[in-house]
């Protein structure tokens, strides 16, 4: 046996008996395990691994049944791997807060920067709300966020930033206050943040049944692309009116899996 | 005696014995301290050349005296290692503090430093005592064996110790230049008898994308 780590003596060694089974190894780091099946994860975001894992990047012919029955927004896939083989394999994000959260045949739409990975039993599609991503089904996924995830229920206003995602919800919507923003005098605080703004005058408004995530910063994650929904009237962010801000997915034509990739994207430029 | 105080925060007791540390990374002392700074790392001049040559830069300072000394560096998560005997592979930014006793000098890393962006060479510290690492997020220590290898993302390897062999590996293929990659192109293995530790972020590589 190895003579490294013996008990006592600094930090945990970890190795593969140790490490846990679809869990944290940390509050930073998840250790998802493998026995011959399949997840989803976003590309980069795998750090080390025991075993064989092969990485598939989406559009790969032979993942082509699988893409069908649980991603159906393949507008983006080329920002998802699936890694399929046998072993244990830790999921880290920059350092970000890391966890699983169990979905029993119910819903949950998420911020699509801080989705990490998700079992293939889960149908992740597109949300109407641009810039989020909806998970149906049932099994488990994990996300990063910065800072722990608060669970809050609605009816509650919350802070753009600080969204991270809702299960349940049916109304997400905006909500201003229109005591600072409306007159004169609310226009030019809105405007030049004279006489006082406390920033807060925009809010997300959830009601109904179900749960709000919130994460404990209003540090953004970086936005990762959605893909672009198809260019038809009445599609949010589709068309030529695409709002902007939210990168590549407004950039207008839909891109298929197995299309000559955004390189420009992918060299950041 | 070195001693976590938090996680970001090294402290050091000291009764007249010395250790080296990154340059301007003492963030606060009691007692009788001396700070000297080691030219080439206190490594001689071969060390100084070798450090020159390869790059693999590292400013050091010695410091010595009677009390507690604390060391930080922008905030990142200190990891303790224990070296008894063997030898800890480490990049030169990583390492915040060592023992007076162990040697500190470089080697050849091969591909794996350059899929790393941070050269070809790395440091090494050897000996008997106490080294502290800094990594992006807490590290996770992975023990590598014999039936057990280890592959890891070259972007989120902070250091090694122990007996282990490394070899790069490339998943690279046609899918890669067609924007199709499997997101890891290029991976470390490690195979043999030791430790490797990982950061929980993935420093920006050359195919960190691909």
């Amino acid at each position: 046996m190895s003579t490294y780590g013996t008990p006592g003596a600094g930090p945990v060694v970890h190795d593969p008996m140790t490490l846990p089974v679809d869990d944290n190894v940390n509050k930073y780091t998840f250790c998802v395990e493998l026995k011959g099946g399949q997840w989803f994860l976003q590309k980069g975001k795998m750090i080390a691994y025991y075993g064989s894992i092969d990485f598939n990047g989406i559009g790969h012919g032979r993942l082509d049944r699988l893409v069908r029955t649980s991603f159906h927004s393949p507008l983006h896939a080329s920002d998802w791997v699936v890694a399929e083989g046998s072993g244990k394999m830790l999921l880290a994000d920059r350092a970000f807060d890391v966890n699983s959260y169990d979905l029993d045949d119910g819903n949950l739409t998420i911020r699509a920067g801080n989705l990490l990975a998700f079992q293939p039993s889960l149908a992740l599609k597109q949300s109407i709300v641009p810039g989020f991503l909806t998970l149906i089904g049932t099994g488990k996924f994990v996300a990063a966020s910065n800072g722990p995830v608060v669970f809050m229920e609605p009816p509650i206003r919350v802070d753009p930033q600080a969204l991270v995602g809702w299960a349940d919800c049916p109304s997400p919507c905006h909500h201003y206050d229109h005591g600072y923003l409306t007159g004169v005098l609310g226009g030019l605080r809105a405007m030049t943040g004279l006489g006082g703004v406390s920033g807060e005058e925009h809010q997300f408004e959830f009601a109904g049944a179900g749960t709000v995530l919130l994460q404990s910063s209003e540090t953004l994650m970086a936005e990762a692309a959605t893909g672009a929904v198809p260019p038809e009237p009445g599609v949010p962010g589709g068309g030529g009116t695409a709002p902007g801000g939210y990168g590549p997915q407004s950039s207008g034509a839909p891109r298929l899996p197995g299309q000559l990739g955004d390189l420009q994207r992918r060299f950041g430029l | 005696m070195f001693r976590l105080q938090g996680s970001k925060v090294l402290a050091v007791d000291m009764t007249g014995d010395a250790v080296k540390a990154k340059n301007g990374s003492m963030v606060a002392y009691d007692g009788q301290m001396t700070f000297k700074k080691l030219s080439g790392g206190g490594e001689g001049l071969r060390g100084m050349v070798t450090r020159r040559l390869t790059g693999e830069q590292m400013t050091v300072m010695e410091v010595k005296g009677q009390g507690t000394c604390w060391f930080a560096d922008r905030a990142s998560e200190i990891n303790l290692v224990g070296l008894r005997g063997d030898t800890l592979y480490v990049e030169a930014g990583n390492l915040l503090a060592t023992d007076a006793g162990l040697r500190t000098g470089t080697t050849f890393t091969g591909l794996r430093g350059a899929a790393q962006g941070n050269g070809l060479f790395t440091t090494t510290v050897e000996g008997h005592g106490q080294a502290a690492i800094t990594s992006d997020g807490p590290a996770v220590v992975l023990r590598v064996s014999p039936q057990y290898p280890l592959i890891v993302d070259p972007g989120a390897y902070v250091a090694h110790q122990g007996n282990v062999r490394q070899s790069f590996q490339s998943g690279v293929t046609f899918r890669t230049l067609l924007g199709e990659g499997g997101g890891e192109a290029f991976q470390i293995r490690f195979e043999g008898d030791g430790l490797v530790y990982v950061q929980p972020s993935e420093r920006n590589t050359i195919a960190g994308d691909l």
